[in-house]
């Protein structure tokens, strides 16, 4: 196909943060865990690996993805809504002094509703999980 | 400038504006589009609003008692410059038609912010305002607000390759990054005050999607890329979902326009009609001026024939 990029324009380039939305899209769209490698290739930009290590490290440090180690790189994935809000509750507990007492607090505060939800998601844990 | 002149005269604007609001609109760059069609059309919207307001109040002060706020009565009004009632009680209904469907335009938008404010708290920071969605029906829209969030579902990611997708994601930046729901709702409201503005909210509409789409076209470089992109996001959110009025989605509705757009040259700014735009702004406002210094002398010769009967 033609291309329709004319010369004399401002070269085309990226707003700030453009770079970690579009990694995130990568990693969102495979719906599984991706090496810098394999997001680079999928980015399709002709991007340096270093730039993309890059976000993805920023990604990571923001808690925005989850990393583990797969052979000798890491594997960087998409976190949904609920695993992003599980995780950051998960940090304000560990970052309070008294682990029992907020949560216990926590419990004591929910609505009707959400004290139901809680409930029948413990009905729906397999046994010994609870 | 006859009084009765400079009283017709931002109709005779408005009118005119409306026939000749979406062809300019389409001739300029869209940022510059949108910024000048939506201040000027609030000029108008407020000209307009104005000088009814002015001859509803006359009307009243004619046949009533509002004289004991001022230095007037009512007959010396009535003798200084009569009005017809028939014009007079339609300037009323008119003022009050204005001002309740300009209200409700108001109250509808500050509800949708307050919903769309909530969905932002919960959906988190995002990044750098993305927030990805896990859903099977493909959307992207932002939503609007202080922050604002730009939201994408998974399935629209995955319907389109890597270069349309940063198309579609620079494209709903440039939404969040210029406020464009800012533009929308000050035409909104000025077609809401003034009917004959509605012409100048389709353009505005039109005209920050087109806004959008051409600094996505500025970032990724290539026009033809951000219409194929515009095609597939169409395509791939077969059923539009209108549920958050000013979540600013991609949308079947302008594809057509914008993607003949998007395979044109880009547009240059053109002095002459940002010129013309403007100078009907200028009218306006300089025959509401006319009419605020007119109305007034209007009320100082009765007052002046109100002493002299005391007298």
């Amino acid at each position: 196909m033609r291309s329709t990029r004319q010369p004399g324009r401002p070269k085309a380039g990226r707003q700030p943060g453009a770079l970690e939305q579009e990694v995130l899209a990568v990693l969102a769209a495979a719906g599984e865990p991706l090496t810098p490698a394999q997001v680079q290739a999928a980015l399709g930009d002709g991007l340096a690996y270093t730039t993309v290590m890059t976000a993805l490290s920023r990604l990571h440090a923001k808690g925005t993805v989850s990393r583990r180690r797969a052979g000798r790189a890491f594997a960087y994935g998409w976190l949904d809504a609920p695993t992003l809000a599980a995780r950051r509750m998960h940090r304000l507990l560990d970052a309070g002094d008294d682990r029992a007492a907020v949560l216990a607090r926590f419990v004591a505060e929910l609505g009707p509703e959400d004290g139901r939800l809680l409930e029948d998601l413990f009905a729906d844990a397999p046994d010994g999980a609870t | 400038m006859s009084l009765h002149l400079a009283m017709l005269l931002p109709f005779a604007v408005a009118a005119l504006f409306g026939v000749v609001v979406r062809p300019l609109a389409r001739a300029l760059p869209p940022a510059q589009a949108v910024r000048m069609v939506s201040g000027i059309g609030l000029v108008i919207a407020v000209a307009t609003g104005f000088v009814v307001a002015s001859a509803a109040f006359t009307f009243v002060a004619q046949y009533s008692a509002l004289g004991r706020v001022g230095d007037w009565s009512a007959g010396s009004l009535r003798r200084v410059d009569p009005m017809s009632p028939a014009v007079g009680t339609l300037a009323t209904l008119a003022v009050m038609a204005c001002a309740a469907t300009s209200g409700f335009v108001l109250v509808r938008y500050v509800r949708a912010l307050v919903t769309s404010l909530r969905a932002t708290r919960r959906l988190g920071p995002g990044t750098h305002g993305l927030v990805v969605i896990d859903d099977a029906r493909a959307d992207a829209f932002t939503l609007p607000g202080v922050t604002g969030r730009v939201v994408v579902s998974t399935a629209m990611l995955r319907a389109l390759p890597p270069a349309e997708r940063r198309a579609l994601l620079a494209h709903e930046a440039s939404h969040l990054r210029h406020r464009h729901h800012v533009f929308l709702l000050i035409t909104e409201i000025s077609a809401a005050a003034n009917p004959m503005l509605r012409p100048a909210l389709d353009a505005v509409r039109l005209g920050v999607e087109r806004w959008a789409d051409e600094d996505a076209a500025a970032d990724i470089g290539d026009r033809r890329m951000v219409a194929r992109a515009l095609a597939l996001a169409s395509r791939a959110a077969a059923q539009p979902v209108d549920d958050a009025r000013y979540a600013l989605r991609m949308n079947a509705r302008t594809f057509g326009p914008r993607a003949r757009a998007l395979l044109a040259p880009p547009p240059r700014p053109r002095r002459w009609v940002a010129a013309a735009l403007a100078a009907m702004a200028v009218v306006t406002a300089a025959s509401s001026l006319v009419v605020a210094v007119g109305t007034e002398s209007r009320f100082d010769r009765a007052t002046a024939v109100t002493m002299a009967d005391h007298d």
